[in-house]
């Protein structure tokens, strides 16, 4: 990430519902711009941290549309339009047998740009030197990453331990 | 990853909790899980991966050999002849493909219908759905002849300035086929990025971190990555299950939308869907008994997995089994003279007996295979058995192609007139290019056990410890 890293405390969780437990206390503390790292999707996580529902199927119903709308225009255009060829007597424009394709073209359309919007969405990309935080959050172990900013790290430490967490560790994310 | 509602807590289904077992062994723990499904990528790979190997690999070799005489002779190699022109490599390419299907059965419909044991065999499955379609894939492209040219099929601004023909069903086909397979490899990819950032952090050795690293893009973890990440998985396998289904429809409308006897019938998308399932799923379970077996994963491919699979193994084999009788009835209830034709002529041949007819073994075969011997699994003893449910689903196997085969090649054989009746011989070179293809399949999918975590990590991780049939729960403090 180009920003300038900021400083934070990182706790360790032994399980999903001490982290749930931790963020919902944080966040009543009024401390903002917490994340929780885990090895596994934890439900109720997002609406604890106050995560907006995400809006990935809003855009990948108009990714469908887009291309399902293209890839029909398209058939159009190349069988009526530019250069008609009588196939069997078929008429040029002939919505039932051009549905297939425009399907297709819209489930392939869906399926690619989906793919990259997450990978934007989640900034992701190949990154072979990668360093974890922790490698144990990728395995057991339920992460809850503070910013401390300008009173320091001092008071956060004191609250994730209070909230049985197992290790709490100063950093710069 | 299936999603659930908060507030479906454990309190609120006690019942159902006693009622259901877990879907895994009550004492595991989340570090186990990563142990031992990452494990294996450290491990060099043990005598029967090598010898599984050695045969896929000569397999393939007699396969490539085979189809390389092909581009220097020709297409007169196999038994094409008029008046059957579509081969056994067009019932390689739906038999291929049907395979298929039922890895985006279990990762995409099961993911819609919350059914959490699906998270031990989707990967695997979905592995075998790439696989799959790319032995599929190459089938059309010798097909054609002059594979040079296959290029051809697809739309592309040339200097005749003619496009393809987008009435015609193989061009519908070209696209399902090309579409199934690029979603199927983003999916499955998808699925793996938090798992492979898990090997990543858990693997000895730089360069091998390096790799994963690689390929884990840089994934942390981060609530918020996994919000995105479940929304867009969850729309993947919105937009993979009616893609599916559609596959083999335009395979079957293939056959379908053409007039001759035989293939002209309504019925074939959804026969071909459910021989597909069906199909699919003989090969997961014959994939999944050795894995398991191999790699010690009996705790996560449980019995109750298995026979879950032998279940939806025995439905499709009824559904199959119903297309088949109305196939039958329908050539005897049209009046048609040339569906009659086809039919009797095909299985009973001239002294009007049933199975003496020259294709007769092949519908005979189809029907045991496919009907009578997947009945043995209403039996809960046999179902549960790994020998048992192994020897059935190569049986299913060999029944499907023999469907396919059927349906493709004797319809081909009693067309309108008598001067188009005739009957199909495979050469060696027939067979050498299917067992080249199943050389390629199981080297493909040894590699893959080889190189990447076979069970997805973080679905197993996020049911752990939670009842089969129940909407998802948090988990409570569970894995101390």
């Amino acid at each position: 990430m180009p920003k300038a890293k900021q400083p934070a405390v990182m706790a360790l969780f032994r399980t999903p519902q001490a982290l749930l437990d931790a963020v919902r206390t944080v966040r009543e503390r009024g401390y903002r711009g917490i994340d929780a790292l885990t090895p596994y999707p934890v439900h109720g996580l997002p609406e604890a941290l106050g995560l907006k529902v995400s809006w990935m199927p809003r855009i990948t119903k108009t990714f469908f549309f887009v291309g399902a709308g293209l890839g029909f225009y398209f058939e159009y255009w190349a069988m009526a339009v530019t250069w008609p060829i009588n196939v069997a007597g078929k008429p040029y424009f002939s919505i039932p047998a051009f549905m297939p394709v425009t399907f297709e073209c819209g489930i392939l359309t869906t399926g690619i740009l989906t793919f990259l919007t997450l990978f934007a969405a989640d900034r992701l990309r190949p990154k072979p030197s990668f360093k974890a935080l922790d490698p144990r959050i990728t395995n057991d172990r339920f992460a809850l990453l503070i910013p401390t900013g300008f009173e320091g790290p001092a008071p956060a430490t004191r609250l994730l331990e209070e909230m049985g967490a197992l290790e709490v560790r100063e950093l710069h994310v | 990853m299936s999603q659930g509602h908060p507030e479906n807590t454990a309190q609120q289904h006690p019942m159902a909790l006693e009622a259901t077992p877990p879907i895994y062994r009550a004492d595991m723990t989340l570090t186990q899980v990563t142990r031992d499904i990452v494990a294996p990528l450290d491990r060099r790979p043990n005598g029967w991966w090598w010898f599984g190997f050695l045969i896929s690999i000569t397999l393939l070799a007699i396969g490539a050999s085979a189809v390389v005489y092909q581009f220097r002779e020709g297409l007169g190699i196999l038994g094409l002849t008029y008046p059957e022109m579509w081969g056994t490599y067009i019932v390689d390419f739906v038999f291929w493909i049907g395979i298929g299907h039922a890895g985006t059965l279990i990762s995409a419909i099961l993911f819609l219908f919350r059914q959490r044991w699906r998270t031990a065999i989707n990967r695997a499955a979905e592995a075998m759905t790439i696989f799959a379609v790319v032995c599929a894939g190459l089938f059309p492209l010798l097909h054609v002849g002059r594979t040079l040219l296959a290029y051809w099929l697809i739309p592309y601004p040339n200097f005749r300035q003619l496009w393809v023909n987008f009435r015609s069903p193989l061009i519908w086909d070209v696209f399902a086929v090309s579409t199934y397979a690029t979603v199927s490899l983003l999916f499955w990819y998808l699925g793996m990025v938090p798992d492979l950032a898990t090997v990543r952090d858990h693997k000895p050795g730089k360069w091998a971190r390096r790799v994963y690293g690689f390929f884990a893009m840089n994934w942390r973890g981060t609530a918020r990555d996994w919000h995105h990440y479940e929304s867009a998985y969850g729309m993947l396998a919105a937009i993979a299950t009616p893609l599916v289904l559609s596959v083999h429809s335009n395979v079957s409308m293939d056959f379908a939308t053409s007039t001759a006897p035989g293939w002209h019938s309504t019925i074939f998308p959804p026969y071909f869907v459910a021989g597909a399932i069906f199909s699919g799923f003989a090969m997961v379970i014959t994939l999944m008994v050795i894995v398991r077996k191999i790699y010690d994963l009996e705790d996560y491919l449980t019995v109750d997995h298995m026979e879950m699979m032998c279940k939806i193994m025995l439905v499709t084999s009824l559904i199959v089994a119903y297309a088949y009788a109305t196939e039958m009835f329908n050539a005897w209830y049209t009046s048609d003279i040339y569906e009659r034709n086809r039919f009797y002529g095909v299985h009973f041949g001239l002294t009007w007996t049933f199975f003496t007819g020259p294709y007769a073994y092949a519908a005979a075969l189809m029907v045991i295979c496919n009907v009578l011997t997947p009945q043995l699994l209403w039996i809960r003893r046999l179902r549960r058995s790994m020998p048992v449910m192994f020897v059935i689903s190569l049986i299913a196997n060999l029944g499907m192609w023999f469907e396919r085969y059927t349906i493709i090649v004797s319809s081909q054989a009693r067309q309108f007139l008598p001067s188009s009746f005739g009957y199909y011989r495979p050469t060696r070179f027939d067979y050498a290019v299917l067992a080249g293809s199943f050389g390629l399949f199981f080297t493909l999918f040894l590699l893959f056990v080889r190189f990447v975590p076979v069970i997805a990590v973080a679905e197993v991780k996020a049911v752990l410890r939670q009842p089969v049939g129940e909407p998802a729960a948090v988990m409570e403090e569970s894995h101390a």
